[in-house]
Order: structure tokens, then sequence, then C-alpha cells
């Protein structure tokens, strides 16, 4: 049986699409580095967009790998708006100048997110092992802001600054920022092997969302968004999200540079590939998109009273930790 | 001149599926008709309209005013056309009080 709320999808509202691979960077959280993917031609990734339209699909976002680096992105994002889709992206802003903001205000995207792990710029440089990527991402951030594009600022919350985010949030304030994702850390790819190091305890993610949720609902000036499913289970908490649970699957999807379609980036799962399968045979029928969309309390889930609105938290995190989509979300303080 | 437009900030989408779903039950005689069938996202928030405010909605492309959409509605609603403009014009009121909506105040 379907979940209800996702029968009436008939498509995905967003599509987190990895054009490649490659990055200029090598951070030490990320969960692409090791990730090796053929990739398509121009021709190909304007096929995809056609089927993204012809499925209404109203969102695209491209990640990575760094978009910046793929040749093809302006002509692609180009083609994506004139056939209606709304596009945006997740850069780490070292290739974001002057003439790059107006490439992208002239491709119309709907926003671009800028990474920015530290407001301490020496150890933002340090994390993404980069001398001199704070000052070019704040930089991409003013390029945005004069070129009139709206600009967001993802971080991803670890020990490296989850004390200290009040400064990201200033950080954004000094630079027009419009949005702050303040990312739950993910446990894949280089954030699996560097997670002794990086990850909070379950106790601390407590403290942090609790801290960051009141400040959240101080804050008029900027809005500040969470991703992580497990915060539902927080007493109190009232925000109003499309769906319970991780949204992968549900409401978005991952594609792979080769079209490989995952749930999410941080699943590995393929479900189908967008140009050779049948689209709606995937998005109704497959299998892991439905485990996904059913699960079933496990371990300490079982009869916990917040179920209902946390459904075990984030599936990618249980995933990655236990090799089951079901199990309890690591980050779960209960 | 008073064609209805929708706001272009708006993203929305027809559910396909669930629209034809509603259409059979509804030939069939059962009742559906206010499950939602067109959503829009409006500032990270999801709204649903039901099958006559998904049509309507649909129809609203700055080409048409309140009686052409009644007259489009009529072949597919088989009620009285009184009622039918009743509720056409209860439901673009309350869209275009909520900035969903507008008027083109053009005269040409
Ligand atoms: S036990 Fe499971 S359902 Fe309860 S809060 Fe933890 S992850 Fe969520």
């Amino acid at each position: 049986m379907t979940n209800p709320l996702t029968e009436q999808f008939s498509a995905p509202l967003t599509f987190n699409w990895t054009l490649s691979y490659s990055c200029n960077f090598a951070c030490s959280h990320c969960y692409s580095r090791e990730e090796q993917c053929a990739e398509l031609t121009l021709a190909e990734l304007k096929q995809i967009v056609d089927r993204l339209a012809r499925h209404q699909v109203p969102f695209i976002n491209f990640g990575g790998g760094e978009p910046l680096i793929h040749k093809d992105l302006f002509a692609l994002s180009d083609y994506a708006r004139q056939q209606g889709l709304n596009v945006s992206m997740n850069s780490n802003g070292w290739l974001l100048d002057k003439q790059a903001a107006e490439q992208i205000k002239a491709c119309g995207f709907r926003s671009v997110g800028i990474s920015i792990d530290s407001a301490d710029g020496a150890l933002h440089d340090d994390f993404r092992n980069r001398p001199g990527s704070f000052d070019r991402a704040v930089n991409a951030l003013d390029e945005l802001a004069a070129a009139g594009v709206r600009s967001t600022m993802s971080s991803v919350i670890s020990r490296i600054n989850y004390q200290n985010f009040n400064d990201l949030l200033d950080l954004a304030r000094e630079h027009q920022v419009a949005q702050v994702y303040l990312h739950n850390f993910k446990c894949s790819g280089r954030g699996f092997k560097n997670r002794q190091e990086l990850d909070l305890t379950p106790e601390e993610w407590k403290d942090f969302y609790l801290e960051a949720l009141k400040v959240k609902e101080e804050t008029r000036d900027l809005l500040i968004s969470f991703d992580d499913p497990v915060i539902a289970s927080l007493p109190g908490y009232k925000e109003n999200s499309l769906v319970k649970g991780s949204s992968c699957g549900k409401l978005s999807l991952h594609l792979r540079p080769n079209g490989d379609m995952t749930p999410c980036g941080f699943i590995p799962l393929v479900v189908g590939n967008i140009l050779q399968d049948d689209f709606e045979e995937v998005w109704y029928n497959s299998p892991v998109l439905n485990k996904m969309r059913n699960k079933e309390a496990k371990g300490k889930c079982q009869g916990c009273g917040a179920y209902e609105d946390c459904l075990g938290g984030c599936t990618a995190r249980a995933f990655a930790t236990t090799g089951d989509l079901s199990e309890p979300d690591p980050h779960c303080w209960k | 001149m008073n064609k209805l437009q929708r706001n272009p900030d708006i993203v929305w989408r027809v559910e396909k599926r669930r629209q034809q779903a509603v259409l059979e039950r509804m030939a069939a005689g059962e009742e559906g008709g206010d499950e939602g069938t067109v959503i829009l996202l409006i500032s990270g928030m999801m709204h649903q309209l039901n099958l006559l405010g998904g049509m309507i909605w649909t129809l609203c492309d700055g080409q048409r005013d309140i009686e052409q959409l009644v007259t489009e509605l009529q072949k597919e609603f088989d009620v009285d056309p009184t009622i039918l403009q009743a509720d056409v014009q209860e439901f673009v009121a309350d869209l275009v009080e909520r900035g969903w909506l507008s008027y083109d105040q053009s005269t040409d």
C-alpha cells in the first residue's frame, strides 16, 4: 500500500541533480569524493530536462561535485528555464566571480546556495582543505547580491560550528543572504569516515536543535531552515513540513551524472534510470521508494510516542550506519 | 480587460493521477470533489485546490474573465449556471484577496 500523502504526488517536487562528481575541493564531510560515474552529453542532459518538464517536476537543484566546473551548466540551466523549470544550485563559491554571477542572473536561477562551514575563515579553509576558500565563498555571496540573485547559505552542522552557529547567521546577514540552511550531518562518504571527529553525540544534537529552534523563532530578518526529520520528536515542535519523516523519495529524488535515480544523494540505492526507464513505473512502484514511504518502526522506535511525527528520523543516516532503511536514526536522543 | 491571471511567483502543478481518480469517482456518482487535484507551493507551504478550484486555477491564464471561466466550466460540470457562477465568484474573490490571482486591468 502506498502512503496516501505520497499517492497524491504525481512526481517529485525537486530533483537534486549531480551533473558530475568532479570538484575543485576535497572537504572533510563530503559524501561524494569517492564517487565515480559516467557523464552525459548536453543533448542527453536536455532530454532529461524534457522528461522532468513532461512530469511537471517544478524544481531542479544542481549539486555535486561543484556545478560551476561543469561546462554545460549554463546551457542546461538556460534550457531548463525555457521548459518552465525553476533552477537553483549549491556551490562552494570558488568560481563564482562577477562574470559567473551575471551568467547565473541571465539564466534565471531562482537562487544559489553557497556552502560555508564556519564564520571563522581559517577554520572554514582548514575544513575545506583549501586556503582562501572562505574569502572566495563570501565574495561569491557579494557577487550574487550585486547581480540581484537570491542567495542562500548552506552549513553542515558538525563539531566545528555547532556552538557558534549564531556567527554563521551574522555572517549571512552581513552579506544579504535570504536563507540559511543548517543541514544535518549525513554520515556518508567522507562524512562517514570522519564521523568520530565531526559528528555530534545524540545529546549534543538535541541541545543544538533546542537552541537553534529558539533562535529561529526569535529571528525575523533571516529565514532559517533545517532538514533533519528527527527534530519533529522534540516536545512542542510545531513546524508544518510537507511530509513526515525524511522527504527523500516522497518530495524529492536525486539524479546521478549518468541519469541513475537514487532516493537522495546520501542513499546509494539506484531505483532506475531517468533516460532508460519508465519514470512513473519507478516513482510509484520502486520497492526501495515504497519501503522509505512506508517505514516500519524498528528497535527503540517501536512504541516511541514521537514515531508518528518523526518516522524514525533520517533514513539516509539509518541506512549508512545499519544497512537498514527502517532502523532508528543514530542521532536520535531518545 | 478584467482577465484573471495567476500570480507568476506561485509554483503549481496539476496532480494528474489524483485528478483522473476524482473524475472517475464523480462519473460513477461517488463523492470526491473535495480532494486536492492541484497543488500550489507558496513560501515553502503547499496548498491544495479541489477539482473545481483546480480547474478555475488552470483556466486563469490571463485570457479569460469570470464570464468566460463560467462558460468553460459549464462544459465540465452539470450544475445550475447560477450556482456555478456564484461558486466561481466566491472562489476567485478569495484568491484575489490572498494575492494568488489578479485582474489584468489593461484595456486592449
Ligand atoms: S525512537 Fe525513533 S521515532 Fe522515536 S524519536 Fe527516536 S528515531 Fe524518532
